[in-house]
């Protein structure tokens, strides 16, 4: 089936279904991306992110590892 | 010198999501008292390094006489640590000293960050080609 053949019908549609069925297509164009990000699904990030202090702690810690060999 | 740089693959954490949980864990040797082979998330993101409780155990170190604490952030915020020291060695590359944050959790994967593992090591990622490569600080 072709746009074309689609069209007369969709023109022919309520307002509501017409927001209906841009709703439907955008999930379509949405699932057809593949995202590797699967909604529904955890994502832990471990990342000790902004972890400066504890940073500093390490630093000093190599410095006195270092002062003792 | 010249030291080549060693090449890893990238590795699958879940088998649900193989594509998605594709992550650059480095096989690698620490040494405390004992010498134990781990895998560690390398992670340039992260401030510190970062070694889960069992795997303090496992290298020797005891909690209670660890005296010192950091404070790690991130959804670690709430997780108690204290920093140790130990040897490291990456494929046959020169065995250098590592400091970790020892989380007292296990829900924590070996975490290399930027103090002091990417001070020691230059890392590049190649996420399209599954891979990612090492070598050490100043051996281009």
């Amino acid at each position: 089936m072709s746009l074309i053949d689609v069209l007369p019908g969709l023109q022919s549609l309520s307002r509501g279904d017409k927001i209906r069925i841009i709703q439907y297509l955008a999930r379509e164009l949405e699932r057809d991306e593949e995202s590797p990000i699967e909604p529904g699904q955890s994502y832990p990030i471990w990342s000790p992110d902004q972890a400066y202090s504890a940073a500093e702690v390490l630093l000093k810690e190599l410095e006195n590892d270092k002062g003792q060999k | 010198m010249t030291v080549p740089a060693r090449r890893f693959p990238y590795s699958s954490r879940s088998p649900t999501l193989p594509t998605g949980s594709q992550s650059p864990f480095l096989p690698l040797v620490l040494i405390g008292a004992h010498r134990i082979a781990v895998s560690g998330l390398v992670d340039s993101g992260a401030a510190i390094n970062v070694v889960p409780y069992s795997i303090g155990l496992q290298l020797g170190f005891d909690w209670k006489r660890q005296s010192q604490s950091v404070e790690l952030r991130g959804n670690l915020e709430s997780v108690e640590a204290k920093a140790i020291v130990v040897s490291a060695i990456v494929g046959d590359f020169a065995q250098v000293r590592q400091a970790f944050a020892w989380a007292e959790s296990d829900s924590v994967p070996v975490i290399l960050g930027q103090v002091n593992f990417f001070l020691e090591f230059d890392v590049c990622f190649f996420r399209s080609q599954l891979a990612f490569e090492v070598r050490p600080k100043g051996a281009s």
